[in-house]
């Protein structure tokens, strides 16, 4: 009995040593690293990934669609259709944000104008994530410095997009800790000349520290870029002096000339060496490609202002019709001016073919009569993920010697240069196919009306009306006017975003009129 | 875990301390159940005319000190008292009056009498799940257990929705947990119905043995073993066929064309005349069919002095009620037990299904199926397809099944192994390790077809495919748990102590990976990725998971008497997706057997009658695994010099916090038996608090996060309500027994509280949320304008407050209603109405024996609740087809109604226009039987023979206008039950009615029989 009593309590001893052991042998058993992912803290302590996440900075270019945009669709609507340069376009009742924004009707509920400012602060996000992890990477100082520049670049065209669309924007020039996340400091407006003061020393560090054109990799931002968008503030800020210097140190630079033929700035292939992507006249281009995801491109930017079936169909069709180049945009072209055809299709009763050799059909199979040629991409003569038609590779130009020759001419006008206007402005219309002297030669409205023709439908119109009605009050009225909409001065900002005041707890202000 | 070995020492010393003690000259003896043979515990054994007794032990035996004249009064609940001498040996057989009372229940490591149980569990026998012709076990519990609302739908091998006393959680998954012979699994698609023996649901904090899972309640299944005797086969079969129990009617041809020149004339100005055909299609039909289904079990069981053994094998063949989409599963089951010593068990129980599918993307397919265009043919003689896009329209949905070939093989193990160890007579030792692994094989082909004459009566349009494209993913996920425990009983005198202690530990790990490759031939023998094109895009994707839980457990039961009930159970959980791992869950219980009273013995209403209550803390840990580390984004391409550079960036804001989240639920109950134990019932008064809920906070964008959204331990919620159960059995004469039951389940849900946040949305329509859950309402409750009636005339429309919602007011326009009297109608003016959650639900059942035959109905119900018809309101175009129904009541010049809008688009905002009643009647479940004489087929050397006509769903009572009230979001079917699919956009959009899969009816034919 009792020997029989020591062997249960030796298996019971067993057993509880058992599982004491397993206890304690698997003493780190509950912590399990994520699966498949790369911590945040892994990340800050490698240098290696710093430059990561510059390339993740530019990377944001390919948001977009219905979702937060940054350059895309959604962008799209906020700078042409909401200038008197393009109409909404599609069928009449698509898309009520887009129509809201066409009609000059927003309001704080609108998605657009919410996207838009979501997919500029992860933009912005990003960069300081980058900004914040090199200023603490081991890099040799020219790289670090060259990356830092590129990250301040980016952050300044996102902040100066941000101060043009909404006016005073909250300021994060780093990424708040979570004690600060929702400190007043940043989930209030920060003033305009605050935002401005922020691109501008950032864009005087990207001027510093970027290399020229050649001497980096294409696609990378440059000092000519970094040069060519402070010019383009200054502008802004009426700061003439400023802007012709900095516009005239890209034209020294001798790094750029124009496209001969203003048709191919936008297509992807050039033609003779002229023209294609990344051309002589790019100074910032937004770049795509080919990857396994189909991810590399714009989201939506080609196929949402693509030709739409309509009335008898029977085609398959380019997209979804938006951004239709308007007629009082097409009034205003002088005849023989080759930028009028280079910038826009026009659907014709007989049907009508494009470059590629794609026919569109006859208008009574076709939604709308005009669409963007820029924003067209060959489905058969340039590249394309597997037939995918969302991200397609479109390279977006943002920065380009042409407008650079606006800047600098309207600069030298108002600093009384007019010699250097006429050169600039000779050299554009001069490639429009017309006299190089403008019939009423050249004052602040011909150089006006040359900006208008040549950066036509590449997402500039709204911003620069606004910015003339603040040289020339009144150049918007009559615009508008002349677009058949009535145009008051609430609608020289959009209104903040609804969802945004909301959660900030109201500490987000609303701009004055909505 | 310096508490683990506190907790050991403690509980060693606990069994120590008790000490039992005997009278003396016993009579000795056995107290066995007089139809099963087996030993009943607990019987209460006095001598006549004294208070002097006993009750037996776990083996059904006991020994009393009596006077050699004496007699013995042996008295058990739910069954006959006896009488006997005292004399020696005494073997008493009892005979039930009432099983109900006696049957025993698992509570989760261990079981326990029912009529012992302070908790509140539900139980349903496997006879009860197996008759139905259903895919799965829960299906078949849909309108058995009160408290337990079951929805399900009617596409093959789709898991349906539980909800165990309301919804409990909005992030963490409301579906109860599911424990198969010990397996703690989410998914049991795989068990086969023949195989249960029995279901228990712990729907109160009597789940907290199951701690951080026990939140939503726990189902616990227990599959079949043999019993000691000769070897037993059992067959049983059915065939039938499955159709769509409703569809909805669309308009006609010149409905169509009449509602068309009304609405979009200058559409149908420029309409190609060669799309359309003379006749009408009917969508439905085009893409329904009826289904041939079947279903066939074999079962060997048996034992002998060692061992038992339970061997089965099911295949069931579903066809879809959808072309094209197929469902096939085969089951083994091996359960064995051995008794390697007197002292040491050795028990087996494994099951291994592989089942086959062939999916369809359902919500796609009948959201298309809704809005394809009357004027337009499905397929034509020569094969060629309706072109409904070059129209303008959706597109074919007939070419969207034709012009896919999916396919999903996927193989499951599930079972454990386990040791029981007696060390002492009261002490045993369980261990058992548990397994769970699902490998399977997904393959998507599609097909290269272009909007041309070649696939289309008439080319155009853009529904085309431009390069076939093949999918292939591989998926592999293995789950253990391993448990171990300790469970000491005993019996002395009226006491009755049992306490269990233990400690498990799980692990889950999940991998796939997946390719893409195009222009794959079109032959199935030639899918495989190395035949894509490999200069087209190849994506490949591989990814995982990986979390693990360890746990002590303890739980203590004492009843004096069958008298005085007390139980307490405590879990520390410790859960891998914490940076704070370890939690504490425990419940306490008490209840009190009125009816065992003194004071009670001379009234003659309730034969039973007990009281009981519990309190407890449960949570929910179902989220995904490292929601508290903040990670990066990688391989963001760009683009330098033309060559692909991959970035990264960091861009989530995570809860370094975050923690379960805790339910503290009360139960109040009785229990009775009344009239001679033929009517016995159960009520119930439960509340649930769960605090520190996760949600999403929604965050401002100036933060950078890429879903800006911070999940988070942020809002409260309610659930309380009361249930009801009631079951009456009798005989009357020697052939006629009928029995009838029915439950009933009241339940109220609220949100409480936000803990200062933003309310939650879901469901979007037209750019529009639909719901919304904020403090004192229910969980997604519809947030829409009040629609009021429909513009007469211009006059009103320029009387109304302008729309800034959605479209501006037109003659024949919805009219809502100024609800802030601002002078506007806009996104402030919007009401709540009703949510998806039934206030009322239950089901009744009741059937009769009569000879030979037999017939039996299962019905179930639900009330107090609304659906939202988001069909109708989410308009793409004005070419979607609409509904009769709405053709024939909507508002023309001509017949102007004041209470249908002419037009529904895309900019109609959500309003209550679009909500309908949910409340719904079904006769689930309707079998004929009949067994063969038994003097007949003993003959031919069969046991016995019973053959049955049953009908799933043969009607449903309802006044909703969509396909079904009963709305689960249509899913891509995954095979692979172990991976949580944890999705708040269901539950946040519960009730939207969208393109769901049709409900099926099925009449089928069985046979049951045994050798």
């Amino acid at each position: 009995m009792k020997k029989i009593f020591n062997i249960k309590f030796v298996t019971l001893g067993i057993v509880i040593t058992l599982v004491a052991v397993s206890i304690n042998a698997c003493k780190n058993y509950l912590d399990v690293a994520p699966q498949g992912q790369i911590t945040a803290d892994q990340i800050a302590s490698d240098p290696a990934q710093a430059a990561n996440l510059v390339t993740g900075i530019y990377n944001i270019f390919y948001a977009g669609g219905f979702d937060p945009d940054v350059e895309s669709f959604q962008y799209v609507i906020m700078t042409d259709i909401a200038s008197d340069d393009a109409d909404k376009g599609s069928t009449p009742t698509d898309y009520g944000d887009a129509l809201q924004i066409d009609n000059l009707q927003t309001t704080p509920s609108n998605g657009t104008i919410n996207n838009v400012w979501r997919g500029y602060y992860q933009g912005i996000a990003r960069a300081n994530q980058a900004i914040g992890v090199l200023q603490n990477a081991q890099f040799d100082a020219a790289t670090k410095n060259r990356l830092l520049g590129e990250a301040q670049f980016l952050r300044a065209w996102f902040y100066f997009n941000m101060v043009r669309f909404f006016g005073g924007v909250p300021l994060l020039d780093h990424v708040p800790t979570a004690a600060e996340a929702n400190d007043s400091k940043y989930q209030t407006r920060a003033s305009v000349d605050d935002i401005y003061k922020l691109i501008i020393s950032d864009l005087d560090f990207a001027v510093a520290n970027l290399p020229l054109k050649g001497a980096t990799d294409v696609g990378r931002a440059t000092q000519g870029a970094a040069q060519a968008l402070e010019a383009k503030v200054y502008l802004y800020r009426k700061d003439y002096q400023k802007a012709y210097d900095l516009s005239q140190a890209v034209i020294a630079s001798g790094k750029y000339s124009l496209v001969k033929d203003y048709s191919l700035i936008w297509r992807e292939n050039a033609v003779n060496g002229d023209g294609g992507i990344n051309n002589a006249e790019s100074i910032f281009e937004i770049q795509a490609g080919i990857n396994q995801d189909c991810t590399s491109g714009p989201n939506l930017y080609t196929v949402s202002q693509g030709p739409r079936a309509g009335g008898k169909f029977g085609w398959s069709d380019l997209g979804f019709g938006f951004n239709n180049p308007s007629t009082s945009l097409i009034n205003e072209y002088e005849a023989n001016d080759v930028r009028k055809t280079g910038t826009i299709i026009f659907i014709t009763p007989t049907g009508t073919r494009l470059f590629d050799g794609f026919r569109i059909p006859s208008q009574d199979s076709v939604q709308n009569s005009t669409y963007s040629y820029k924003a067209y991409h060959s489905r058969t003569q340039e590249r394309n993920c597997s037939g995918n038609t969302d991200h397609l590779p479109k390279q977006l130009r943002i920065l380009r010697y042409g407008e650079v020759l606006l800047i600098h001419a309207e600069a030298a006008f108002q600093l009384g240069k007019v010699g250097d206007a006429t050169t600039d402005i000779g050299m554009l219309r001069t490639r429009a196919g017309l006299p190089a002297m403008p019939a009423a030669g050249i004052n602040l409205a011909s150089i006006w009306h040359e900006h208008r023709m040549e950066m036509a439908e590449e997402h500039d119109r709204f911003f620069d009306l606004v910015r003339q009605d603040a040289v020339q009050p009144g150049r918007a009225a009559a615009a508008f006017t002349a677009h058949g909409k009535t145009w008051s001065s609430t609608y020289a900002l959009f209104p903040i975003p609804q969802q945004q005041i909301d959660l900030s707890g109201n500490r987000l202000t609303q701009n004055p009129g909505y | 875990m310096k508490h683990s070995f506190t907790f050991l020492f403690m509980a060693l010393f606990m069994f120590l301390g008790l000490n039992s003690y005997a009278q003396n000259t016993p009579i000795k003896g056995k107290v066995t159940d007089a139809a099963t043979g087996e030993t009943l515990i607990g019987v209460s054994v006095t001598i006549k005319g004294t208070t002097n007794g006993t009750q037996t032990d776990v083996n059904g035996a006991f020994s009393i000190n009596a006077p050699a004249n004496a007699t013995l009064v042996f008295t058990y609940v739910g069954y006959a008292s006896q009488e006997k001498p005292a004399a020696q040996p005494l073997d008493v057989k009892m005979v039930a009056q009432a099983r109900e009372l006696q049957q025993v229940v698992v509570i989760g490591y261990g079981t326990q009498r029912k009529r012992d149980v302070t908790g509140s569990i539900g139980n349903v026998s496997g006879a009860q799940l197996a008759k139905q012709p259903v895919q799965t076990p829960t299906q078949a519990l849909q309108g058995k257990v009160s408290g337990v609302q079951v929805l399900s739908s009617g596409q093959p091998n789709s898991s349906p929705q539980v909800r165990i006393r309301g919804t409990g959680s909005i992030l963490g998954g409301a579906n109860p947990l599911y424990v198969v012979d010990g397996v703690l699994t989410n998914d049991i698609r795989n068990i086969n119905n023949n195989d249960i023996l029995s279901i228990d649901v712990l729907k109160d904090a009597s789940a907290a043995i199951y701690g951080v899972r026990g939140a939503n309640g726990v189902i616990i299944i227990t599959t079949k073993k043999g019993k000691k005797g000769p070897p037993v086969i059992a067959y049983d079969a059915n065939f039938g066929f499955r159709e769509a129990a409703n569809t909805i009617k669309m308009v006609n041809r010149d409905q169509y064309l009449g509602y068309e020149t009304d609405v979009n004339p200058s559409a149908l100005a420029a309409n190609a005349p060669p799309l359309t055909f003379p006749g009408t299609t009917n969508w439905y039909d085009e893409v329904l069919r009826k289904g041939f289904t079947m279903n066939h079990n074999i079962s060997l069981s048996g034992g002998g002095d060692n061992n038992t053994y339970f061997v089965s094998a099911s295949y069931l063949d579903d066809q879809g009620i959808t072309k094209t989409n197929d469902f096939s599963r085969f089951t083994l089951r091996a359960n064995n037990d051995v008794n390697i010593t007197s002292k040491l068990k050795f028990t087996e129980q494994l099951s291994l299904t592989r089942s086959v599918e062939n999916p369809i993307s359902a919500s796609s397919i009948f959201g298309n199926v809704y809005r394809a265009a009357p004027i337009v043919i499905g397929q034509d003689a020569n094969g060629l397809y309706g072109n409904t896009s070059a129209w303008g329209n959706v597109g074919n949905p007939l070419v969207q099944l034709d012009k896919a070939n999916n396919y999903t093989g996927a193989n499951r193990v599930q079972g454990n192994v386990a040791l029981d160890y007696d060390i002492l007579k009261s002490l045993k030792f369980h261990t058992a390790f548990n397994v769970d692994g699902v490998w399977d094989n997904q393959r998507n082909y599609l097909y290269k077809f272009g909007a041309d004459a070649g696939t289309f009566t008439t080319g155009g349009g853009n529904q085309r495919q431009d390069n076939s494209s093949l999918f292939i993913q591989q998926d592999n996920a293995y789950n253990y748990n391993w448990d171990n425990t300790l469970t000491y009983d005993k019996r002395f005198d009226k006491h009755h102590v049992t306490v269990l202690g233990g400690y498990t530990s799980e692990k889950f790990r999940y991998s796939y990976i997946n390719g893409t490759r195009l222009n794959v031939p079109p032959i199935s023998d030639q899918w495989y990725l190395d035949l894509g094109d490999p200069s087209l895009s190849t994506a490949i994707a591989n990814n995982g998971d990986k979390y693990t839980r360890q746990s002590l457990i303890a739980r203590a039961n004492y009843d004096y008497g069958g008298k005085y009930l007390i139980s307490g159970s405590f879990r520390r959980d410790g859960s891998s997706k914490f940076s704070e791992k370890w939690g504490n869950f425990y419940t306490v219980g008490a209840g009190w057997v009125i009816s065992e009273e003194d004071f009670m013995k001379d009234q003659k209403i309730f034969n039973y009658l007990k009281l009981r209550g519990s309190y407890g803390q449960l949570g929910n840990d179902n989220i995904p695994s490292s929601l508290y580390i903040v990670t990066a984004t990688s391989n963001l391409p760009y683009y330098y010099s033309g060559q692909l550079t991959e970035g990264t960036a960091i861009q989530q804001i995570k809860d370094p916090n975050l923690h379960w989240e805790i339910t503290d639920q009360l139960d109040l109950g009785f229990e009775y038996a009344v009239l001679n134990n033929r009517l016995t019932g159960e009520v119930d008064y439960y509340k649930k608090k769960v605090k520190d809920a996760l949600i999403q906070v929604p965050l401002p964008a100036i933060l950078g996060s890429s879903d800006a959204v911070y999940t988070t331990n942020a809002a409260s919620f309610q659930n309380s309500g009361w249930e009801f159960g009631l079951k009456w059995s009798d005989k009357i004469g020697k052939d006629f027994s009928y029995y009838a039951g029915a439950n009933f389940s009241i339940n109220n849900n609220k949100l409480t509280g936000l803990n200062g946040g933003q309310y939650l949305t879901g469901g979007g329509i037209n750019g529009q949320y639909v719901t919304r859950t904020d403090n004192g309402q229910p969980i997604a409750s519809y947030y829409v304008l009040n629609a009021i009636g429909v513009f007469q005339n211009q006059a009103e429309v320029s009387a109304a407050p302008p729309n800034n919602l959605g479209e501006a007011n037109h003659v024949g326009g919805l009219r809502y209603a100024d609800t802030n009297g601002d002078g506007k109608i806009d996104a402030n003016d919007r009401i709540y109405a009703g949510s998806y959650q039934p206030k009322y639900y239950g089901g009744f059942n009741f059937g009769f024996t009569y000879t030979s035959f037999d017939l039996g109905a299962d019905f179930y119900y639900n009330w107090g609740n609304k659906i939202y018809n988001g069909n109708r309101n989410a308009r793409a175009d004005l070419r979607d087809n609409i509904e009769s129904e709405f053709a024939d009541a909507r508002f023309t010049t001509s017949r102007p109604s004041t209470s249908d809008p002419n037009v529904i688009t895309s900019n109609t905002p959500p309003s209550t226009y679009f909500i309908e009643s949910g409340a719904f009647l079904r006769l689930n479940n309707l079998t004929l039987g009949y067994t063969f004489p038994t003097d007949m087929v003993k003959k031919v050397g069969i046991a016995k023979v019973r053959v049955f006509l049953t009908s799933q769903n043969l009607f449903t009572i309802t006044g909703y206008k969509g396909i079904s009230p009963e709305l689960i979001p249509p899913t891509t079917p995954t095979t692979n039950g172990l991976v949580n699919v944890v999705s708040s956009a269901g539950i946040l959009g519960s009730g939207i009615d969208q393109s769901v899969y049709p409900v099926v009816r099925t009449f089928s034919f069985g046979v049951n029989v045994q050798f």
